[in-house]
């Protein structure tokens, strides 16, 4: 009896510590991450500590010779708040890591939580949406720091809100939803007039409110392509972070990875991005080049036929600064991003008396698909409070709670990872893949001999982004015969080829002297390696 | 009694030793413009190695512990200490805090002599300093930071190794540069073993050249129908790794100076970027030190060739981060540059070179606000006054046959190549061309440290020139003050201004009750722009170059208050009652 409640004790305790109910915070991220280190197609190492003491880590994940493999590379916690993207990449991790039949073809890396700082808000005692680091940033660059931070005014412990009734607002009570507010327009009736600012005080008296919040720099904000120079959450420079400089080192050293998908805030994985001639032909090249969209377009497909949910109000295309374009416009490989949920579109509200057509917004339709969920705590009713920037005025602090509208109820999280575990092996089945085929081997006069032989580039994927052809950071095919530089009569022992298209075949040939076996090796660390043994 | 004798001995020693002192000078004359008894001996008709000008740095710390502080900004991607020595008369305000003037040189390895040029300067300044009231003053206004070398490793291996004269460029990372995966397998070979990379010919019957009969040094090509009795085969060098190429994968490729945080472009806009702003850790030291020194207020580096005084934009997509306003001050520096330096023309990089995205004078004014130049040093019209133009073949021979004796060139001589079979090497020295000849240096070094010091001097200086009071009645009283910067930079760039790249100048009134205070914008119709929270301390987007900002407080009670400036291009000034 004793025994039987111990284990059921133990079931009990087990399953506590298994079914999570929500987000993991800092710690139980890392230790799931020592976990999935024990298993041997996993290799957990840290790239860096950041200014505020936590660890960059990177998941490798593969088999034998991984190095020589294309690589998929897979990132969560872009921005902090999206406390979705990093389950993702560890639910990802988790799943992959026992793949041995993905791993015998392809390489991961992951790197779950690239955002600690910002991450943790969202476990912290004043829980508010941050995108910044630790680090130090006057970010509204008046030469004080960090003086004019959130304030929980209402003591909730979340930041949400403030509404002030004015004549000078500019906005007004959804008129179907009057916890909602939106901009007023020449349209607008009567209605009542607020104007509308985050919680808090404005501390510097500068008549801004929040503008120089107590956090750092925001890792998606910070790279090089099209970096917003001076904005707040950039900084003085691009890449000017701990945990940016370490993960691009580390990223120019792994020459293997073809494609990366991004789970953050851009999408061009439900649309592709477009094409744009005049801006691909610029020398600062400011739009994806041709054949890069007609990829992007396909993988799209494969997306959409994966993910079971619908698009909807997904535009950001990428925004200045972020890792999902730097990763195509500066380090040549193809970038997928995806924020891999979105709030649906609600259901119409047959109920609605409205007779004038009011849209939407992102807000109201929130609130709207919640109501359809029964999701509760999403909102926070406005309520009076005494503020002391607006003496003798109706303040309410109220509003959506902040994390909701990024991140879905986690019990929806387990489905999402695994279509997007399914999406990713889909797009790692496209990889290029190089073969030789129809080898001959011909006799001519005095013992010399032709071979000839077809590279052929077996994917649906080329072997180089068309971007990526121009960048020095993919490497080239290269294509060895092991024969003694004296004995090729014709043709070359290190031939370098610059990209070879899906299903395109080349055709090889040599004149060489002497007997014995030879080696024919093609490829390049992100294409794989083909190798064929040759009998003369 | 007993003190005026103890003093006369002593001076009676000090004479003694004086004496000794001058008369082993006697053998010299002063010369106008050089320091006559340097306590550092140096000479300006050569170059240092990175040991060279670790030991002359040290020695000027050591003979002038007052003036100069020595340290090491960080460390060079071969582990070498990246020096710099601040120059200030230390007695008169923190260094830190004076206006300061930013030098580096030899960013491309083998752009060697803005490592002297930038010696020269602390030589000059720290042995001049006592000598002349000029240099008193600006020393006790003015900061400089001088920065001999930030290419410490390549310039060693561009004087030690094999090199022609233009190479390494880059610093020491070896990268692969051929797309193969391999990295540096086939640099340059020293074939004749006299560490210069010079011409391979061949003897051919398809040949376009031949050796010039009257001058044998020089290779002319003949006309088209004409048969030539030499190819060209470019640089010393062999097939390495078998791929049928010749020195294409050596040091580097990557250019230093394509690595800076402005408006910065990956490889594939321009060969030569690394990996993102600031990846090689020579140019991180320095981007270090400056974001913690806001006092540079101007900065200058130093390459070759060509007898240049370049502003930014380095490309025609920045062209919009120069404005007018600030143009006037680049042109008006500049300009007196060209009148100093005869020889070297005034250009913008842009428009007269070529297009350079991230590189250090972009973003030392793009991403600092500092109005900064790079001198292309070196042109042949120090040769024979006259501009023949970059490499002129025959200016250069003439050079060499009537001004350095045969010194320059590496006759012709027979080798046996793996490859290529019998041919002959030879040509211009590496250190010929680019790099001064001896006798040119000093003069040069001295026109362009004139033009930083030029530079240097017009940063802004600030000063309270009036505090005017006014009784208000009722026990209060109005002070206005006037605050003067009288020079030609502004203590914000119009650059710094748009951006907000350093803080705002505080000027502040302490021991004194303040009941308002605002900035007066114009005094005769008494227009003024309150500033409500903390009018203590107000706080001044910009003091204009040769101009005026005035303030004023309305305070209560009486006592005597003290108004200070403080602005962290400007420096800082006060005025007490």
């Amino acid at each position: 009896m004793k025994q039987i409640t111990a284990i059921l004790l133990l079931i009990l305790v087990q399953s506590f510590a298994f079914s999570q109910e929500d987000y993991p915070d800092l710690k139980e991220i890392s230790k799931r991450l020592k976990a999935l280190d024990k298993n041997s197609n996993v290799d957990l190492s840290t790239l860096t500590k950041t200014e505020g003491g936590n660890d960059i880590q990177v998941l490798k994940i593969g088999k034998k010779d991984l190095d020589n493999k294309p690589a998929i590379a897979i990132l969560g916690g872009a921005e902090g708040y999206h406390v979705l993207s990093v389950e993702l990449a560890l639910q990802f991790a988790e799943r992959i890591s026992t793949n041995e039949e993905a791993l015998d073809k392809t390489t991961f890396y992951v790197f779950p939580n690239m955002s600690p700082e910002a991450y943790a808000q969202y476990h912290n005692k004043l829980k508010y949406e941050r995108r910044g680091n630790a680090s130090s940033l006057d970010h509204d660059r008046d030469g004080k720091l960090s003086e004019d931070p959130y304030e929980d005014l209402n003591n909730d412990g979340i930041i949400t809100q403030i509404r002030v009734q004015s004549p000078l607002g500019k906005y007004a009570e959804h008129p179907e939803d009057k916890r909602v507010m939106i901009e007023v327009d020449t349209t607008s009736t009567n209605a009542a007039r607020y104007k509308v600012y985050s919680e808090g005080i404005d501390n510097d008296k500068d008549g801004k409110f929040n503008e120089d919040l107590n956090e750092g720099i925001a890792f998606n904000n910070s790279f090089t392509y099209n970096f917003p120079a001076f904005e707040p959450l950039a900084g003085n420079y691009a890449v000017s972070q701990k945990e940016s400089r370490a993960l691009l080192d580390y990223l120019f050293q792994q020459w293997n990875i073809y494609a990366f998908v991004t789970f953050g805030p851009a999408n061009n994985l439900s649309s592709p991005l477009k094409y744009d001639a005049q801006e691909a032909k610029k020398r600062i090249v400011s739009s994806p080049l041709e054949g890069d969209v007609t990829i992007n377009k396909m993988i799209s497909e494969v997306y959409n036929e994966t993910i079971s949910q619908k698009a909807f109000m997904q535009e950001n295309m990428g925004t200045d600064g972020d890792f999902f374009q730097w990763a195509y416009f500066h380090f040549g490989r193809l970038s997928f991003s995806t924020p891999g949920w979105w709030v649906p579109e609600a259901k119409k509200d047959s109920t609605s008396t409205s007779e004038t057509k009011i849209k939407d917004t992102k807000e109201s339709n929130f609130l709207k698909w919640a109501k359809q969920e029964n999701l509760e705590d999403v909102f926070v009713e406005w309520k009076e409070i005494n503020h002391p920037d607006f003496e003798n005025k109706t303040v309410e602090v109220g509003g959506i709670k902040p994390f909701v509208m990024s991140n879905p109820p986690f019990s929806k999280v387990d489905s999402i990872a695994i279509e997007h575990t399914n999406f990713i092996l889909k797009l790692a089945q496209h990889q290029p893949k190089l073969e030789f085929h129809n080898l001959k081997v011909e006799n001519l006069k005095g013992g010399l001999k032709r071979i000839t032989v077809n590279l052929l580039n077996n994917a649906n994927l080329p072997t180089h982004s068309e971007l990526g052809q121009r960048s020095r950071w993919l490497r080239k095919i290269r294509i060895d015969l092991s024969a003694e530089k004296d004995n090729i009569i014709a043709g070359n022992k290190i031939e370098l080829v610059s990209k070879m298209d899906a299903l395109e075949s080349k055709s090889l040939s040599w004149i060489v002297k002497g007997n014995g076996k030879l080696n024919l090796k093609a490829g390049a660390p992100h294409t794989g390696f083909a190798e064929l043994n040759i009998n003369l | 009694m007993k003190t005026i004798n103890y003093t006369s001995l002593f001076c009676l020693a000090i004479v003694l030793m004086f004496s000794s002192v001058s008369q082993a000078q006697e053998k010299f004359f002063r010369a106008i413009g050089t320091p006559h008894e340097p306590k550092v001996e140096a000479s300006w008709n050569r170059y240092n190695t990175y040991a060279g000008i670790v030991d002359l740095m040290k020695k000027i710390n050591k003979a002038y512990p007052n003036l100069t502080r020595l340290e090491s900004i960080g460390k060079s991607y071969e582990k070498k200490d990246i020096y710099m020595l601040t120059i200030s008369d230390f007695k008169t305000g923190d260094p830190d805090e004076k206006p300061a003037m930013y030098i580096d040189g030899n960013i491309h390895s083998n752009e060697i002599q803005g490592a002297e040029f930038s010696l020269y300067t602390a030589w000059y300044l720290t042995e001049m300093f006592g000598d002349l009231e000029f240099i008193n003053e600006l020393l006790k206004d003015k900061t400089f930071y001088i920065v001999p070398t930030i290419n410490p490793d390549a310039r060693d291996n561009f004087m030690k190794e094999p090199n022609t004269p233009h190479s390494p460029r880059s610093g020491m990372i070896v990268l692969d540069n051929d797309g193969d995966g391999k990295a540096g397998e086939d640099g340059f070979d020293d074939l004749d073993g006299n560490n210069h990379i010079t011409y391979m010919i061949r003897k051919s019957p398809t040949g376009q050249y031949i050796k010039d009969p009257q001058d044998d040094r020089r290779l002319i090509r003949v006309a088209a129908e004409e048969k030539g009795e030499y190819e060209m085969l470019g640089y010393e060098g062999m097939d390495n790794d078998g791929d049928g190429e010749v020195n294409e994968d050596g040091i580097g490729y990557y250019d230093p100076n394509r690595d800076w945080g402005w408006k910065w472009q990956p490889d594939y806009v321009q060969r030569g970027a690394y990996k993102y702003p600031f990846s090689l850790p020579e140019n991180r030291a320095v981007a270090d030190f400056v974001m913690k020194h806001p006092n540079i207020a101007g900065a200058q580096s130093y390459h070759n060739y060509g007898g240049m005084i370049l502003r930014g934009p380095g490309a025609e997509e920045d062209k919009d981060t120069y404005n007018r306003e600030d143009v006037r001050i680049y042109d008006a520096i500049a300009e007196k540059g060209e009148e100093m330096i005869p020889g070297y023309r005034y250009l913008t990089v842009y428009k007269d070179l070529y297009s350079v995205f991230g590189g250090e004078l972009d973003w030392f004014y793009g991403g600092r606000g500092i109005y900064t130049y790079t001198n292309e040093l070196m042109v042949s019209y120090l040769y024979y006054h006259k501009n023949e133009g970059r490499g002129n073949q025959e200016e250069e021979l003439k050079v060499d046959k009537y001004l350095t004796f045969g010194d320059a060139f590496v006759d012709w001589k027979e080798y046996k190549h793996p490859q290529y079979g019998t041919i002959e090497i030879g040509g211009f020295k590496k250190n010929f061309g680019r790099a001064h000849p001896g006798f040119l240096l000093e003069q040069d070094a001295h026109r362009n440290m004139a033009f930083t010091i030029y530079h240097g001097y017009q940063t802004p200086k600030l000063s309270i020139i009036n505090v005017e009071e006014k009784s208000l009645g009722s026990g209060l009283k109005e002070v206005t003050a006037t605050v003067y910067n009288e020079r030609l930079m502004p203590t914000h760039s119009s650059q710094d201004l748009k951006y907000k790249i350093e803080r705002p100048d505080l000027i502040s009134i302490s021991n004194a009750n303040v009941v308002a205070g605002m900035i007066v914008e114009d005094e005769d119709f008494n227009k003024v722009k309150e500033q409500v929270h903390n009018p203590e301390t107000l706080r001044i987007p910009n003091i204009p170059g040769m101009g005026t900002v005035k303030v004023r407080w309305i305070v209560s009670g009486s006592g005597n208050y003290k108004v200070d400036v403080d602005s962290a291009k400007g420096g800082k000034a006060s005025w007490s009652k």
